[in-house]
């Protein structure tokens, strides 16, 4: 349903984005993500046909949003980082201005905005100005006039950015009751978010695409542990020990001397590679243990780690978007 | 088309729930109020004693009253419509607002024109207070029909010029007192040199001891200056119609005028294809 291949924008001579290339199928919810400048809210505008790629197509249910934009702005239903509506109008009049200029037909558009406005919980809201709501119903007005027209891709822009925790709930529930009947695509820096919604993230670090995984890929990777112990004894002996705890598939040296003592990083599965365990069975064969500490990889250390590796690699500086 | 009605509508009644459509409004018809008295008062006195006016009798009306009278009505947009077209477009982009509607799947013509013609809506409901004006002149006065019409015609073409130049500084300006400012700089300017250009001579401001060579070109320099600062000005070519004289030139050269300035304002529109931003 939302097709990018090698997706490029350059502001001036600043590349924003580059080689940009994802699908997402019909009916999947997937998590874009990415830290501040990352390249998110450019890959998205791009798609929501705000503005064109330097190079690169991208399609928006089989149309180009360049060659073939309003067919593709048909299919989609954007909600912007930072929504702007005009403060004047009733919740209703925007809703019904967005009707209008979205072309739903005209014996629907009392019926659509009614289903919009009951489906993000407006409906007591619809006399209001626009201007006079608070940030929370301001949101939900920015979701429901995304709705309008009931588009098949729903392309949602930091949705709960700059909300406070019972809203971020509710427009976070909103959005998972819409999975079942659209494609999302919906962007994030904060990563609880993604995995809570989506069953797939993209992950985008300086303008370009690190990791595109399943959501169970990525908790799998979350269910192994490291423990850094620190032992002295002769490395090999210690290295033999820790090998043949069960569990336990890597075990990496990471400094340290036989009379100070040896610093080996050891990862293995949750709940069977634990410190208690590897502390005896060190200390049976008479090793002196001088640290032991446990370390659980989350979301977030994926999440950055993806992005430390990418650094590393690029070493370029920051862009902004 | 839909998208179009929808935008215009939209635009067009953000001007009355702000309130700087009644504040427009209510100048415009005080100041073309105030216009019609004095002209009026002025042209009592000189039809009651001509004489003193160096005028051999009395005067005629729609030369002397009307056709001065509906020029300044047209004039008065210099200062007001920079207050109309500035944030047409120069808003949406200032709100962010401009990122939402290219999100629709509407044209850019749907969009320009729709801003267009709500301002033009505007436009007509200031006129109001001139076409109130002009039934008192029609029922105490005999004086043609037509004549009336085309001062209409040609105060709402003045207007429509000034609106799409406007529309296409707005398109331009990232915010809206920038949009006016710049809108009304260009409108005074213009206004000014038209004013200065009547003084022009039409002779060649070469001396003649110059070489005939230098002659033609600054002579030919000089006649392409005096024509621009003649006829560019968005009052250059009222006069005429509001004294009821139908000019082909006149009509094309509104036509032309304000089809160039939307061509641009298209243009502009265009450009966020390599601009920054949206």
């Amino acid at each position: 349903m939302i097709e990018t291949q090698g997706l490029t924008k350059y502001y001036g001579r600043i590349p924003a984005i580059q080689d940009v290339t994802f699908q997402i199928e019909k009916g999947e919810v997937v998590g874009f993500l990415g830290p501040n400048a990352a390249g998110k809210s450019t890959t998205l505008r791009i798609l929501a046909g705000c503005m064109p790629p330097s190079s690169g197509t991208a399609r928006i249910a089989g149309f180009s949003v360049t060659d073939n934009s309003l067919e593709a702005k048909r299919n989609l239903g954007y909600l912007p980082e930072n929504i702007s509506i005009y403060p004047e109008m009733t919740v209703q009049g925007f809703l019904k201005y967005v009707a209008d200029i979205k072309g739903v037909a005209r014996g629907e558009v009392s019926r659509e905005i009614g289903r919009v406005m009951e489906r993000c919980g407006l409906t007591h809201m619809s006399r209001r100005q626009v201007g006079h709501l608070s940030k929370g119903y301001r949101q939900r007005v920015g979701l429901a006039q995304a709705l309008i027209g009931n588009p098949a891709v729903l392309i949602l822009d930091e949705p709960t950015v700059g909300l406070d925790p019972r809203q971020i709930i509710e427009i976070r529930e909103m959005i998972r009751s819409l999975a079942d009947s659209h494609t999302i695509l919906l962007s994030s820096h904060i990563l609880p978010e993604v995995s809570m919604v989506c069953r797939r993230v993209i992950i985008i670090h300086q303008g370009r695409i690190v990791t595109q995984d399943a959501m169970s890929v990525l908790e799998k990777s979350a269910e192994r542990v490291t423990v850094w112990v620190e032992a002295i004894g002769s490395e090999q002996t210690i290295r033999n020990i820790l090998q043949g705890v069960p569990g336990v598939d890597l075990v990496q040296l990471r400094g340290g001397s036989e009379s100070t003592g040896y610093r080996f990083e050891v990862t293995g599965l949750r709940g069977h590679v634990t410190p208690n365990q590897i502390a005896d069975k060190l200390v049976r064969a008479g090793v002196a243990v001088v640290a032991l500490q446990e370390r659980s990889r989350t979301l977030e250390d994926i999440f950055v780690e993806a992005i430390a590796t990418e650094e590393s690699l690029s070493g370029s500086t920051e862009q902004e978007p | 088309m839909r998208a179009f009605f929808a935008i215009a509508k939209r635009e067009f009644f953000s001007y009355f729930v702000t309130p700087i459509g009644y504040v427009v409004t209510a100048v415009y018809v005080a100041i073309t109020g105030i216009g019609f008295l004095a002209s009026f008062i002025y042209y009592a006195r000189i039809s009651q004693s001509p004489a003193a006016y160096q005028y051999p009798g009395v005067p005629d009306f729609e030369e002397t009253m009307l056709s001065p009278f509906l020029v300044f009505c047209g004039q008065v947009m210099i200062f007001l419509g920079p207050l109309i077209t500035m944030r047409l477009l120069a808003e949406e982009r200032h709100r962010g607002s401009m990122e939402l509607l290219l999100s629709y799947p509407v044209r850019d013509a749907e969009i320009i024109f729709g801003k267009y013609v709500a301002a033009l809506a505007l436009l007509v409901v200031m006129m109001g207070g001139i076409f109130v004006h002009l039934c008192i002149v029609a029922w105490f006065a005999t004086v043609e029909p037509a004549v009336l019409v085309l001062g209409v015609l040609a105060v709402f073409l003045m207007g429509a010029a000034f609106v799409s130049v406007g529309l296409f500084i707005s398109a331009l300006a990232k915010n809206p007192i920038t949009s006016a400012t710049t809108t009304f700089g260009a409108f005074f300017i213009s206004y000014i040199l038209g004013a200065v250009g009547k003084d022009l001579s039409e002779a060649n401001p070469a001396p003649a001891t110059w070489s005939d060579q230098a002659r033609t070109i600054v002579g030919f320099f000089y006649r392409v200056f005096r024509r621009l600062v003649l006829d560019l000005p968005l009052d250059a070519h009222a006069q005429q119609m509001t004294q009821g004289v139908l000019q082909l030139e006149d009509i094309v050269y509104y036509g032309v005028l304000t089809a160039f300035f939307l061509f641009l304002t298209f243009r502009v529109f265009e450009t966020r294809k390599w601009r920054t931003g949206v």
